[in-house]
């Protein structure tokens, strides 16, 4: 217990002194902000001051889908309207669609009795933003048209058309409600289940690096002198473990040092309101305890059998690949997050700790998955890590040579 | 009682049997020598001793007792694939090998401090370990297998990458350390260093033990057939009838006589023509009886 205890603080200290320790605590954060804060601002350009021509042989729902489109603020279009139009009205249009004087067409022929035609052209076969405007725009005015056509005060009609908010509440479990926002409560979902999964990777790897590292410069021989290899394996695992935990603490305190600030205050108001529960707050830790675990003792038994670092990374992207598995059911979970595969995989020692989060975000399940979830976590942990110490003890003391599977197999046998 | 015990020990890797009923006995105050060629077993010999890989067959016992990892505190270990943690501090390194070993910080962090003295690296203590050469961090590894005052003391190949004056530091800081009671083992290739160093032998081949014992009776079972003569003048007698085998070097011939040889009548040729200073007739060295033994040609 001493010596796991000395070596967990040795691993703890080298890799919080790093380099690599201090780049990554800055610069994981500014790399992710960087990410989120370009991706803002280059999506509140998109589709904005275009220059549409509406052509319609009706001036009556041509004006109406200029209106529309010209009360899109975000849009901030400008908008020609020819009507009626005829033909060669069109192609006249069309060669300024293309030798770029326009940035897109929306051509509507009406006739009697029946839902208008309407084509929209452009440059551009990306630019959904605007075609997507445009044909909303339409849509309306054509409603619009047809309610007023049918008796109805254009105010009346504008409200019908714009339709009503509806504001969703969530039950907590002691009946309370809470305001919630289904957009908000995916982002926060998603942000935590990244990050949880980020660290556990990141960190399952130091471990398989670092016994890759000591594999090479022959330490290991030395250390078994001294400390049994499951001592030299619990201290790693414990040590690059804390260095995480420390990681997402300081992220943790920095973060809610920025959520305080008057600054953040005025950003994550109203719509973008993130509420953060304790359970979500105690389970966070746990979670990545966990998962970091089982990762990592995956990692350490591959780094084992592995000769150099160049190796160790071809079959990584292997292990972590139910990391990846939990992203491509997201959806699948947050839009029904009871539903019998979201349990399951829920459950699942290698896509729970993400998915659980995951279902956090949209629901807090009762009490009796989390217990089962983290039951299942604990004993897959076990079992990786009673294969993993014994591939491990011999693959330490293995140089010069990659393990075949026959030999892995007669490693476990031998141990 | 033995301070480390072979009985019979086997261990076999797949189908090479790499340990083949060894059994070898080493006691306190004995400097004790572990010769082969390479791939004999020897350094699977002493990964069994130190419990890094477990015999087949046979048993091993340390300090009286069957082998437990608790034995190890009392065991000071320099494996011949050795390493450091490249990043750490010297004395941060050492003071981490002497607390696994239950030395308190404080302890270890003085024993380390005149460990580096008497070796001539104390300037280095607080250099990182990648910044040293590779002669230093080997004299850095000695010391961490030494700092908590082991009882025996097991060194894989010690001299190996090791200049003349170090190796030199060496030898005489081993020959202290078995002045004070400690049993020490080692493995080597360099026979001038087992004859200067080691009370007791045991030569491996293939696994197993072809010659074990004190240096000294070894060598008294090997016939005094070897001559070496200092001379000046004519070498016409290194081809007589009496020579099995001949080597000059500029006045001095080391010469191993045929079996029966008469070393009087050689003596009578060689100042027949030539200024006999020196005519010793002496035992074979152990690097020929190593030679011989392992090549299986020796006659003893």
């Amino acid at each position: 217990m001493r010596n796991m205890l000395l070596i967990a603080r040795r691993e703890y200290l080298e890799q919080v002194r790093g380099r690599a320790f201090k780049t990554t605590t800055v610069g994981l954060p500014a790399i992710f902000a960087l990410i989120v804060g370009v991706g803002y601002l280059s999506s509140l350009g998109l589709g904005a001051n275009r220059q549409v021509a509406v052509a319609s042989n009706d001036p009556l729902l041509a004006g109406q889908i200029r209106q529309k489109l010209a009360g899109d603020k975000d849009a901030r279009a400008r908008v020609i309207v020819a009507a009626p139009a005829s033909p060669q009205d069109r192609a006249l249009l069309l060669n300024k669609v293309k030798d770029g004087t326009l940035d897109g067409l929306l051509w509507v022929d009406t006739a009697t009795g029946k839902l208008p035609a309407a084509t929209y052209t452009s440059q551009s076969a990306g630019d959904f933003i605007t075609a997507a405007r445009v044909k909303s725009a339409l849509n309306h005015a054509i409603l619009d048209e047809r309610l007023i056509g049918g008796g109805m005060q254009q105010g009346s009609a504008d409200a019908l058309v714009d339709g009503t908010s509806v504001a969703t509440y969530q039950v907590k479990m002691d009946g309370s409600l809470l305001k919630t926002n289904a957009e908000a409560s995916f982002w926060k979902g998603y942000v935590m289940a990244i990050l949880l999964s980020m660290t556990t990777i990141i960190y399952g790897m130091n471990v398989a690096r670092s016994i890759i590292q000591e594999k090479t410069s022959r330490i290991f021989e030395v250390m078994l002198a001294i400390a049994s290899p499951s001592d030299m394996l619990a201290g790693k695992l414990i040590g690059v473990g804390a260095v995480g935990l420390t990681q997402i603490a300081i992220w943790l305190v920095a973060a809610a040092a920025i959520l305080v600030s008057p600054f953040a205050g005025a950003i994550l108001t109203g719509e973008l309101a993130v509420h953060i529960t304790w359970t979500e707050a105690i389970l966070f830790p746990v979670y990545f305890v966990l998962g970091y675990l089982l990762y990592s003792s995956l990692f350490a038994g591959l780094a084992a059998t592995c000769e150099t670092e160049q190796e160790l990374q071809m079959y990584t992207p292997l292990a972590a690949a139910p990391t990846w598995l939990s992203f491509a059911v997201i959806l699948l979970v947050i839009n029904d997050s009871n539903s019998f595969w979201s349990v399951a995989a829920s459950f699942f020692p290698p896509t729970a700790p993400v998915i659980m989060f995951l279902r956090m975000a949209a629901e807090i399940p009762p009490a009796w998955q989390f217990a089962v979830s983290i039951s299942l976590l604990i004993v897959s942990i076990w079992a990786v890590l009673w294969f993993s110490t014994r591939l491990y003890r011999i693959g330490i003391l293995m140089y010069g040579k990659r393990a075949t599977l026959p030999e892995l197999l007669r490693w476990l046998r031998y141990s | 009682m033995p301070v480390v015990e072979l009985a019979q020990v086997t261990k076999a890797y797949e189908s090479k049997v790499a340990v083949d009923h060894l059994s070898l006995s080493i006691e306190a105050g004995q400097m004790f020598g572990l010769l082969g060629p390479n791939g004999a077993g020897k350094t699977s010999s002493i990964r069994m001793m130190m419990g890094i890989t477990l015999p087949d067959t046979g048993s091993i016992t340390l300090f009286g007792k069957p082998f437990e990892r608790a034995s190890l505190k009392r065991v000071g270990y320099l494996p011949e694939e050795r390493g450091l943690y490249k990043k750490m501090k010297v004395i941060e390194q050492l003071i981490f090998f002497g607390e696994l070993h239950g030395l308190h910080a404080a302890e270890a962090r003085s024993r380390a401090t005149d460990w580096a003295r008497r070796l001539d690296i104390d300037e280095s203590l607080h250099k990182k370990t990648e910044e040293l050469s590779k002669g230093m961090q080997q004299k850095i590894q000695f010391i961490g297998s030494l700092l908590h005052d082991p009882a025996l003391i097991i060194m894989d190949e010690p001299f190996s990458g090791l200049d003349p004056v170090n190796a030199k530091l060496l030898e005489q800081t081993l020959l202290t350390l078995k002045d004070q009671g400690k049993a020490i083992v080692f493995s080597t290739h360099r026979m001038d260093q087992v004859e200067k160093l080691c009370d007791s032998i045991c030569l491996i081949d293939r696994g197993q033990a072809v010659l074990a014992g004190k240096v000294r009776e070894i060598k008294s079972r090997y016939e005094r057939n070897h001559v070496i003569v200092e001379f000046e003048g004519s070498d016409a007698f290194l081809q007589s009838a009496e020579v099995a085998e001949a080597k000059n070097f500029s006045g001095h011939a080391e010469i191993r006589l045929k079996p029966h040889g008469n070393a009087q009548k050689l003596l009578r040729e060689a100042s027949a023509g030539a200024t006999i200073y020196r005519f010793e007739l002496v035992e074979p060295s152990l690097e020929e009886i190593f030679i011989q033994t392992v090549g299986g040609k020796v006659d003893a």
